[in-house]
């Protein structure tokens, strides 16, 4: 049996003359010579502390450029070095007999290149952490609990589900023709719930998404979680948890935290192809204008009590829900100034309205502006239209899947 | 007066390991933790006499013998344009730029093309012109870290000293008010919020209190008061402003948990000691600070005065006028001299020098190190 090391070489380059290292001269060449340095090193029987500090190098160097400028302005070739770190650093960690703590590091660091870096050798990364998951998951314990049924032994109380008046109701159509999404509602740009279309899913038939199975594909894997109530709200962060601590603390409970954990707004399809795997696009993107590869998938993971302030978005949306119940509420374009959007550019697209407790002495205008609302239950496809305000509330452990869409 | 340097060393710009002189330079001890004093470079050039100023990049070190000969020396990275200067009276280095100051002249090399002629040149024709050139000041503006390399200035900002972080500039005038422009998004302008500037705008929560001295880290402002105050704002990530750091102390706690992880029972063990962390935050009720958007007044050690301060990206060290040198903020190269790799969020006293019996005088931060001045301390009769 090939040794992790055997494997991970064997999708390296060769040799140190077909290791690439081009960059633009964006890149100082002091920065230039550190990475050479790096790459003579991996070819090299060294001593691997060595080669872990000039990987560290690497990291810090890069690391101080990403957070130089908007990160929209950041250059690529930086975010480039920074994935080249990364590698470096995996290489080192997984040389000479790595344990166990060294593997979940090295898969931790191949997240940081895929979250910050960009792609580099026909990426790279995303190839060494498929190796290390499998190896992984090889030695992985079955997990004991029925992780699944203690959730909903541990909130009975957020069963509570708000009662839809009729004539507010988002309309709900089942696997309506691509001409009549078109006419009646793409085109015009009303709400509108499809149902049926994501029955094929792998998702809900090969692969029913239980947390044994998400921790199973994704447990030691590192994501984005947003934590606090709202992200309009000043004690709101972002960190950085692998997907087992996110379950276990903010799906779970396990160690009594107060505060919301949400794994929100990640484009986590392409960090994990696997789960990819159990989505399809709906059929109905087709009516856009661009291609597959210009539609954004996002995974919408979290407990019951998320909350997404009312805001809006510049591309059309499908959101599919697979797992659990959200509580959605939605305004018309039309009806804008009377939601008292926020003045500051970063906030321009929400609202300063807290939809479901709206502060009628500041906000006198919002409570008579029209609304539709909705419960979304497991295999129901919303579409937002773009720009279309809309507010969301998980009210049970709950997986959306959204397509950004033109 | 002996110069000492302590910190990120990977390029051999505090000292070189004898045998890498002809090697790779990855032989270089990368983490010099203990202050380590600068050779003299008398033997290898023709450059001698005492060290007075030095300037630092990340990969490079620049040294000024201003004494009858004036020339400067280079160490580290930017050694392969030339190992001296003879003439120079300033020098001023980036990673991209290596600028000097002669009596007629100011000019700069383009580090990544490897000329043998400098990249810019700018002519100083007065008397008047050359006591503009205060590097990265000169004649008209200043040059920048990286390209385009000269920027103008407005003359009615009557510019006395500029210091230049990642991504923002800070301005000293003659009468002692403080400019700032740039990005701000990490409150580094000191106006309050985290909106930038196009143009330099002052410092209002200062007016009325001259300053003597400015310096720019990678993303925090820092400047001394006539009085001896030291004041600092911009992001405090790694402690650099020496107040309370949130992410100080989740590393510590990271890696405590780190070395008691093990796969698959990792989950319980973390969340157990994470919520201990979670506990204890709220008992002290402690406020940590990781943007600081107005400047605040530090108190680096009980009733003394700052006479000088510098900083790299993500530290600041600081001297009394009793000779005591202060640091603070990112530690993982050893930059605060403390003879460990721990970053700090509270100054603390480089006991080496003390030790040594010896008085700091200057200090000058590189990006990842630190470079301290000083001198044997006399003995107090009493």
């Amino acid at each position: 049996m090939a040794s992790l090391w055997s494997k991970i070489s064997a999708i390296l380059p060769p040799n140190e003359d077909q290791f690439p290292l081009q960059f633009s001269d964006k890149v100082e060449s002091s920065v230039v010579e550190m990475l050479k340095w790096s790459r003579q090193q991996l070819y090299h029987d060294t001593v691997s502390t060595s080669h872990m500090l000039l990987a560290q190098i690497i990291l810090d160097i890069s690391w101080e450029r990403l957070n130089t400028g908007t990160w929209r302005h950041v250059d690529k070739e930086w975010r480039r070095v920074y994935s080249y770190g990364c590698l470096f650093k995996v290489a080192s960690l997984c040389r000479n007999s790595p344990t166990e703590d060294d593997i979940l590091e090295a898969v931790r660091t191949c997240d940081m290149g895929l979250l910050m870096g960009a792609a580099i050798m026909d990426n790279i990364l995303q190839r060494i952490v498929r190796i290390l998951q499998n190896k992984i998951r090889k030695a992985a314990k079955e997990e004991a609990e029925d992780d699944h049924a203690k959730v909903k032994r541990i909130k009975p109380e957020s069963r509570l589900f708000p009662v839809i008046k009729e004539e507010l109701a988002v309309p709900r159509l089942k696997c309506p023709s691509l001409e009549n999404f078109n006419r009646n509602y793409l085109l015009p740009l009303k709400p509108v719930i499809l149902e049926g279309v994501i029955d094929h899913w792998p998702a809900f038939n090969k692969h029913f998404w239980s947390i044994e199975y998400l921790r199973s594909l994704a447990g030691c894997r590192t994501v984005p979680v947003e934590v606090g109530s709202r992200y309009t709200d000043e004690d709101w962060s972002q960190t950085l948890l692998t997907v087992n601590e996110f379950i276990d603390r903010y799906i779970l409970n396990r160690d009594g935290v107060k505060t919301v954990g949400y794994l929100a707004q990640h484009q986590l399809f392409d960090q994990i192809p696997e789960l990819k795997e159990d989505i399809c696009f709906p059929d109905y993107c087709c009516l856009g204008d661009g291609d597959e590869d210009n539609i954004t998938v996002n995974a919408w993971f979290g407990p019951g009590g998320t909350v997404s302030p009312l805001h809006h978005d510049p591309q059309q949306n499908f959101l599919a829900q697979v797992v659990g119940s959200k509580y959605i509420r939605l305004y018309s374009p039309e009806d804008t100034d009377k939601l008292y959007p926020h003045q500051s550019q970063l906030l321009h697209n929400t609202s300063q309205v807290e939809v479901e407790n709206p502060d009628t002495e500041r906000f006198p205008l919002f409570a008579e502006v029209p609304y539709l609302e909705c419960v979304l239950h497991p295999g129901d496809v919303l579409f937002i239209p773009v720009r279309h305000w809309h507010y969301v509330r998980s009210l049970e452990l709950s997986f959306s899947v959204s397509f950004w869409w033109s | 007066m002996r110069w000492f340097g302590f910190g990120f060393n990977a390029f051999g710009q505090i000292c070189v390991q004898e045998e890498a002189e002809s090697s790779s330079n990855a032989a270089n001890e990368v983490k010099v933790i203990s202050p380590t004093e600068l050779s003299s470079h008398g033997d290898r050039s023709g450059c001698r006499g005492r060290i007075c100023r030095i300037r630092a990049s990340w990969s490079s070190r620049a040294c000024l013998h201003l004494d009858e000969e004036s020339c400067a020396c280079l160490a580290g990275f930017a050694t392969f344009i030339s190992s001296e200067f003879r003439g120079c009276k300033d020098a001023f280095i980036t990673e991209s730029f290596l600028t000097l100051a002669f009596p007629d002249r100011v000019e700069s090399w383009d580090l990544q093309k490897k000329e043998k002629t400098p990249s810019w040149t700018m002519e100083i024709k007065t008397q008047s012109e050359s006591s503009d050139v205060n590097l990265p000041l000169v004649p008209g503006g200043y040059v920048a870290l990286k390209p385009p390399i000269y920027h103008s200035l407005s003359p009615r900002l009557k510019a006395k000293s500029l210091a230049l972080g990642a991504e923002h500039s800070i301005l000293l005038t003659a009468t002692g008010v403080v400019f700032t422009w740039g990005m701000g998004s990490h409150g580094q302008l000191g106006h309050g919020d985290l909106t930038s500037e196009e143009e330099p705008r002052a410092v209002e929560a200062l007016w009325g209190m001259p300053m003597s001295s400015v310096a720019s880290g990678g993303w925090h402002s820092v400047c001394i008061s006539d009085g001896g105050d030291l004041y600092v704002w911009g992001w405090n990530e790694r402690g650099q402003l020496g107040l309370p750091s949130r992410g100080l102390r989740k590393t510590a706690q990271q890696q405590q948990q780190n070395s008691s992880q093990q796969a698959g029972a990792s989950c319980q063990e973390a969340s157990t000691s994470s919520c201990e962390g979670l506990q204890e935050e709220q008992k002290h009720e402690e406020v940590f600070i990781s943007i600081q958007a107005f400047p605040a007044l530090l108190d680096v050690a009980p009733s003394c005065e700052i006479q000088t301060v510098s900083c790299g990206s993500r530290h600041t060290a600081a001297v009394t006028t009793v000779g005591d040198l202060y640091t603070w903020g990112w530690g993982d190269y050893g930059q605060l001299g403390h003879q460990t790799l721990a970053s700090l969020d509270e100054p603390q006293r480089v006991e080496f020098f003390k030790t040594e019996q010896m008085r700091v005088v200057d200090v000058v931060c590189g990006t990842w190190n630190t470079f301290a001045a000083a001198v044997k301390e006399e003995v107090a009769c009493t």
